[in-house]
């Protein structure tokens, strides 16, 4: 019951925090220097063209009239026309969104789970060679240059051992061929999609087992635990089922904080990998001055920021019914 | 130390109250600095970082002599006259030369100097913004507490480095300067989060309580009484921050918005990538990324064992 209140509570702030967002955007692009239409301005034109294109793209309207429209159009999926691609910025993303979503979600659950399962194992065995090898391994990874690390790999496992594609997410001549079957095609995409997820894996990884490692010594010093050894449960029962569902809770927390950072690496990753997504296609946008493209790219990056930080809130009030008031 | 206290005392007692006092401070800054050394330096990871850190300070003080030995060392314009395009490492060019004959070493040296640069200053740009925010926020409450608070929660959910590309789409080509700014204006807010926490629950004991009674305004408890308590969260928040800049500093720059002015070493990763040098010139691909991991490594090892001086209960953990 207070689970959908808060629930109700959580979704509120999101589409508020998503309206800020949208307004302080309209505003930076008002702000910004130069003529949005000066690259459309002919020196033909007349004064009166001048004027109707400025009326045809309601330059010539009240701020406040200026962004009402923008709200409007944003939410009839009106996004307008890409400057470079000249396509509606809708289709542009509506090809994107998929591969993005794909790549970021498999990789967040992945090293999400990898940090908790790991943190957990080796937060038992504390002092060990196990423990000093993997956190040693952990903080080496979490601590290297992304982009480089890409660069690195992309050298090693698709340059020198030829083991992975170089880039992009499907090979032509297979989506192409019109006998290829839906097994092909799916194990094309995951060939590809191996060398970019181990990379956002790799490098966001290293912090969650860090956290879950310092979270679980803290949890093994409750008394509960105590309890549970005098009870003569045995260790792994002990670990998994009592221990690591409470030291889980502040790595829940830390993965909502970390989302932004770990999408910023994704549209890194992407662009490196040539992943045909969201983030690389508003890296590629800007570069372009390609305004449109890069304000919805931009806002749907933050709106999927956003909804998972909701996911992983209702998450954490899931597993700690403290918080749900 | 201790058979130097009472000619210490004897002598303090002779002087005027206020120079005794500040002297008294100074004496208990002094004790809390040199306890704090020692729990640091009980943690070999803090030190290696410090060893590190301290490299690195090494060659971004260097970075300034290889122009004098030879203009031909010049980081952005020196061009060897012998050499044509991108070669290994040589006596005459240690780590070797770009793609337009420019050495390698005299730019890694400059990425130092910048990275330093960059980090310090928006490291401590965002956190004295965050400080104040966190202590203005902590201790009046009520509703400035919750605009600031909510505000910060907005900025902390944005990706950073796509709000400086989007930025940078709408306002232009953007110098070093003004990333450093921008980086600024985001990071505040984590900090001001944990400032804010500590704030409020320092705002309850008694000395706080002594100084209203004897009159003192809010700016003067906050920063006479309070601020000095949180201090400590603010530097721990610094470390983490110069890392954090650094890192979108350099990955602006791989990008290719970064200024083109400057010689960093994500710019010399982006030049490395864009010339198509990334698979036949290893010498260039993996000194700058090595510099950048290192010096993550080096701000984070320093961090943890702050970290534990600070907050008394991770002691003992790692």
């Amino acid at each position: 019951m207070e689970l959908r209140r808060y629930l109700f509570s959580r979704a509120q702030q999101v589409v508020i925090t998503f309206f800020i967002i949208m307004t302080l955007l309209f505003i930076l692009f008002r702000v910004a220097p130069g003529d949005p239409t000066a690259s459309m301005i002919d020196a033909e034109m007349t004064a009166e063209d001048v004027h109707r294109l400025y009326q045809q793209f309601g330059l010539d309207k009240s701020l406040l009239t200026q962004y009402l429209l923008y709200l409007k159009n944003f939410f009839m999926g009106n996004f307008g026309l890409s400057y470079h691609y000249g396509e509606p910025v809708l289709n542009i993303i509506l090809d994107r969104l998929p591969n993005t979503i794909l790549l970021f979600t498999t990789a967040s659950i992945l090293y999400a789970l990898a940090g908790i399962s790991w943190g957990k194992i080796i937060a038992w065995k504390k002092g060990s060679f196990t423990d000093v090898g993997v956190t040693f391994v952990g903080l080496l990874t979490y601590t290297l240059f992304l982009p480089w690390f890409a660069l690195l790999m992309i050298w090693l496992f698709s340059y020198k051992l030829g083991l992975f594609p170089l880039n992009g997410m499907i090979s032509p001549e297979i989506w192409y061929d019109p006998d290829a079957g839906v097994i092909a095609k799916v194990g094309d995409v995951i060939w590809h999609l191996i060398l970019p997820l181990f990379v956002i894996f790799a490098t966001h990884f290293g912090g969650f087992l860090l956290i879950m490692r310092s979270s679980m010594l803290e949890t093994l010093r409750e008394d509960y635990i105590l309890t549970a050894r005098a009870k003569g449960l045995v260790d792994k029962v002990i670990r998994n089922k009592h221990a690591a569902p409470n030291a889980a809770l502040p790595v829940v927390t830390s993965l909502g904080l970390s989302l932004a950072f770990s999408i910023n690496g994704g549209a890194i990753t992407e662009t490196v990998f040539s992943w045909p997504g969201l983030g690389r296609e508003l890296v590629f946008a800007v570069s372009n001055n390609d305004y449109p493209l890069a304000q919805i790219c931009f806002m749907l990056i933050a709106a999927i920021v956003l909804l998972a930080n909701l996911v992983v809130d209702i998450l954490y009030a899931y597993l700690d019914p403290r918080i749900r008031f | 130390m201790a058979d130097h206290k009472p000619i210490f005392d004897e002598h303090v007692k002779k002087l005027p109250t206020r120079k005794a006092f500040i002297l008294a401070h100074l004496a208990h800054s002094r004790r809390q600095l040199r306890e704090g050394w020692i729990l640091f330096r009980r943690n070999p990871l803090g030190l290696i970082g410090v060893v590190l850190l301290g490299m690195f300070a090494m060659m971004a003080l260097v970075s300034f002599i290889p122009p004098h030995i030879d203009p031909m060392y010049q980081p952005m314009t020196g061009v060897d006259p012998d050499i044509i395009g991108s070669h290994g490492p040589t006596l005459k060019h240690w780590l070797g030369t770009d793609f337009i004959g420019r050495d390698i070493l005299s730019q890694l040296l400059a990425g130092a100097r910048v990275a330093f640069a960059v980090g310090i200053s928006a490291a401590v740009m965002s956190v004295a913004l965050g400080t104040l925010i966190g202590l203005i926020a902590g201790y009046f409450g009520g509703s400035v507490d919750t605009i600031l608070m909510r505000t910060a929660d907005i900025v902390m959910v944005l990706p950073g480095l796509l709000v400086i590309l989007i930025i940078s789409a709408a306002l232009g080509q953007l110098t070093i300067w003004n990333t450093v700014i921008i980086i600024a204006c985001l990071r505040w807010a984590h900090v001001s989060r944990v400032i804010r926490s500590q704030t409020l629950s320092l705002r309850e004991r008694s000395y706080v309580e002594a100084a209203k009674v004897a009159g003192a305004g809010p700016m003067r408890i906050m920063f006479r009484h309070i601020a000095p308590n949180v201090l400590p969260f603010s530097f721990l928040y610094m470390t983490f921050g110069v890392t954090s800049a650094i890192l979108v500093e350099a990955a602006l720059a791989f990008l290719g918005f970064g200024d083109p002015s400057t010689v960093s070493w994500g710019m010399m990763l982006q030049w490395v990538w864009k010339t198509g040098h990334m698979f036949r010139a290893p010498y260039w691909l993996i000194p700058p990324g090595v510099c950048i991991s290192l010096i993550t490594l080096s701000f984070y090892l320093i961090g943890r064992s702050m970290e534990e001086v600070v907050n008394p209960r991770l002691r003992g953990d790692a």
